[in-house]
């Protein structure tokens, strides 16, 4: 029998190899009903082979012994009846009426004789353990003996002996036996048989309750460390010291573990290395957009600058220079906050949040921004049910803002803006439709890329920052765009 | 089982034939039985037989005339006679005689009463039995024996007891008669000698109930006279011993019987 216990071999933190998917194990699953235990099988498998062979083994027995106790009733009755027959033949063919009436005597004081007569001939009942039958002259009682078993409610077997002398009949004996202490014995003996097989199921099933509790409880114990393999405890090992398919299983599962050990090591490794090698590149891709982005600005300002210190600088030109300068430098104020905004969000604070306030608080925010173009039309569409969500308010409300003024935006030449939120069944799901010009096949990919915008005067920060946004609340910013139809940019948010 | 009336009857609706417990029921029975069974298919009417459990009984039930027909010997003919039984016939054989019988390989050659020795053991079957006991004894004492002092005298029931007696050495004399002498097996039989017969006396009657129609006495002795006539009748004949069946009988043969 293998031992196994779930083992710690060293305490060092692994990455989690398993889905949230494939972590049932884990779950409650796992609990399962108590007739679909191996355990309750197995006492049953056992405890039935014992009820069906002891059961028919019983049965057999039985059945043998009641008809053995039948046939000795049957024989010790004719043995009687013979017997009674030889005994009585000189005392019937005398009509000694005195001799009858002993020998009637001492054969009902034998055990289960209910009654016993000597006739002659004629039918004259010469003898009877019945007094007042005695010289009554009646049909027999039976013409020949019963055999067992008898007909239901028939308690006497009823036996006839006749007598014979020189090959004729010149009377008979009958005799009447109890089946009373046969049935008894009967009754006995199948209650006897019922406490065998009821003695056999309960050994049986303590020997297969005993069998399968050796086995489950090491398969209790492989459980329990897959459970903690599935939580990503790879330093779990059981204990396997047993010879047997449990204990090869035992090390089979060790040899797994520890297979799976250095492989998620090296995954590990690898991770480090390319997750690295992303932030180098990103950091490079990032430093060459910021570059760009403020290169135009900066050689503006400093074209601008040079020609204010020029002599020859008209007045009238002069302010369209400072015009430019300061245009400019607002332009790189504006890539330096939105740079500052999407480097610097913080964790986000997930509260319950009721969504379609939210959602309809921020579009009368910016229905009432004097710079919102008088010739887009913002609709929302908001279910009558409760919307709670899990977010963070501030974030979510520059997410709302940030995408709607990018639809207004899209629409220069005005249109409709619709704000639709949606519940389902776990999530709300958000959807900002624009009649825009839409975004180009090229850039749908790409926009979420800091510093990627197809507007002329846009920094290509929104929608990273809104990506980024999202992905704290678990979720990621969906595009769907036709140029010059419009855009459509959903997320989902779950419900509270 | 008594059925006694003065008046005469038509046979009842079965008859009973009583015999003398001479020998043990059974060899009665086998002796009997054909005859019984003959007459009941002569007669139509069932026929029983029935004997006694000793002498005094089957006397006692003579007397009450519990039977209808009855077996006996000549000189329970004459008790009988006086509880309403007549006689019809008798059995046509041999003398009806007593003997005295000895173990061929014993000391007693005959019977001589000088030569026997005192305190001798005498057996008979019943003390009423006529043949074996009371003719025997009669004829014993004739001989100049006093049989009550010289003997000691034993009674064992029936005839075949008497025999097997003698032939175990229980006794040393016995009184009996030739059928039932005849009727031992060979074996026994050979190991017995005869050493005295008394005189012949009137054959063993069967004799009815008086009060019986006289048709049915009559059919009853037709039946029996004519037992030579038939296989089945001879057959009776042969299980009963008597070979030359019946004759007919009178109680003038009877009245000196005492």
């Amino acid at each position: 029998m293998s031992t196994i216990a779930a083992d710690t071999v060293e305490h060092n933190p692994a990455y989690p190899l398993l889905g949230a998917n494939d972590t049932n194990i884990a779950g409650s699953d796992t609990e399962l009903h108590w007739y679909a235990t191996l355990r309750f099988r197995l006492i049953m498998s056992v405890a039935l082979v014992h009820a069906i062979l002891m059961g028919a083994f019983i049965w057999d027995a039985v059945t043998e012994q009641s008809n053995s106790i039948r046939a000795e009733l049957q024989n010790r009755g004719h043995a009687l009846s013979s017997l009674m027959a030889v005994a009585t033949t000189n005392a019937l063919l005398a009509e000694d009426i005195a001799s009858l009436a002993e020998v009637i005597d001492r054969v009902y004081k034998q055990p289960d004789v209910t009654y016993g007569e000597v006739i002659d001939a004629q039918g004259n009942i010469l003898a009877s353990t019945n007094p007042a039958r005695v010289g009554q002259r009646v049909a027999p009682r039976i013409r020949v003996s019963e055999t067992m078993p008898l007909q239901p409610g028939d308690h006497v077997l009823d036996l006839r002996e006749n007598i014979h002398v020189a090959g004729r009949d010149v009377g008979a004996v009958f005799i009447g036996l109890s089946t009373d202490n046969l049935d008894n014995a009967l009754i006995a003996t199948r209650n006897e048989g019922l406490l065998f097989i009821f003695i056999a199921l309960l050994v049986g099933s303590l020997a297969a309750g005993a069998l399968s509790f050796a086995t489950t409880r090491n398969l209790h114990a492989m459980t329990m460390a897959v459970r903690r393999l599935t939580g990503g405890d790879l330093n779990v090992r059981v204990s396997a010291k047993g010879h047997d398919e449990v204990g090869l299983l035992a090390r089979a599962f060790n040899a797994m573990v520890s297979s799976l050990q250095r492989t998620s090591y090296q995954v590990k490794i690898e991770h480090e290395k390319r997750t690295e090698a992303e932030r180098l590149a990103c950091v490079g891709e990032l430093s060459a957009s910021i570059a760009h982005e403020i290169r135009n600005p900066l050689s503006a300002i400093i074209n601008s600058v040079n020609l204010l210190a020029r002599d020859d600088l008209q007045q009238a030109d002069h302010g369209q220079v400072m015009d430019i300068v300061n245009a400019e430098s607002g332009r790189l104020q504006r890539i330096l906050n939105d740079f500052l905004s999407f480097s610097r969000i913080p964790q986000s604070d997930m509260q319950p949040i009721e969504l379609c306030r939210l959602v309809r608080d921020t579009v009368i925010l910016l229905s009432n921004d004097p710079d919102l173009p008088g010739n887009v039309q913002i609709e929302t569409r908001l279910p009558d049910t409760n919307c709670m969500g899990r977010m963070d308010m501030d974030q979510i409300r520059q997410v709302l803002m940030n995408l709607i003024l990018n639809g207004v935006q899209a629409m220069p030449e005005g249109g409709k803006l619709t704000v639709e939120v949606v519940a389902a069944q776990e999530e709300l799901n958000v959807r900002i439709i624009d009649t825009g010009i839409g975004i180009p096949d090229s850039l749908v990919d790409k926009v979420i890329r800091p510093f990627v915008t197809g507007r002329k005067n846009g920094t290509g920060l929104g929608l990273s920052i809104v990506q980024r946004i999202l992905m704290q609340h678990g979720s990621k910013l969906n595009i769907v765009s036709h140029p010059n139809i419009g855009t459509e940019m959903s997320f989902s948010l779950k419900i509270a | 089982m008594q059925r006694t009336t003065e008046q005469p009857q038509l046979l009842p609706n079965y008859l009973r034939f009583g015999i003398l417990p001479l020998q043990s029921p059974t060899k009665l029975a086998a002796m009997f039985i054909p005859l019984t069974e003959y007459l009941q298919q002569a007669l139509g009417t069932p026929v029983q037989f029935v004997t006694a459990p000793s002498f005094s009984r089957y006397m006692s039930r003579v007397k009450q005339r519990d039977y209808d027909i009855i077996y006996l010997n000549p000189l329970t003919y004459t008790e009988a006679r006086k509880a309403g039984y007549r006689v019809i016939v008798k059995v046509a054989q041999e003398p009806f005689t007593g003997i005295l019988v000895v173990r061929k390989d014993g000391p007693i050659k005959d019977l001589d009463p000088q030569h026997l020795a005192a305190g001798l053991r005498l057996g008979f079957p019943d003390p009423n039995a006529f043949a074996a006991t009371v003719m025997t004894r009669q004829y014993m004492e004739n001989q100049g024996f006093d049989v009550n002092r010289q003997f000691h005298v034993h009674y064992f029931g029936s005839q075949d007891s008497a025999l097997m007696a003698l032939y175990s050495g229980l006794v040393d004399i016995i009184g009996t008669w030739r059928p039932s002498l005849r009727s031992m097996p060979a074996a026994v039989r050979k190991d017995l000698h005869i050493i005295a017969e008394t005189p012949p006396q009137p054959q063993m009657p069967i004799a009815v109930r008086e009060n019986m129609s006289k048709q049915d006495i009559q059919r009853i002795k037709n039946c029996l006279l004519s037992l030579t006539h038939t296989a089945q009748g001879r057959k009776a004949l042969d299980a009963l011993g008597f070979k030359n069946g019946f004759v007919q009988a009178n109680d003038a043969e009877y009245l000196g019987v005492h």
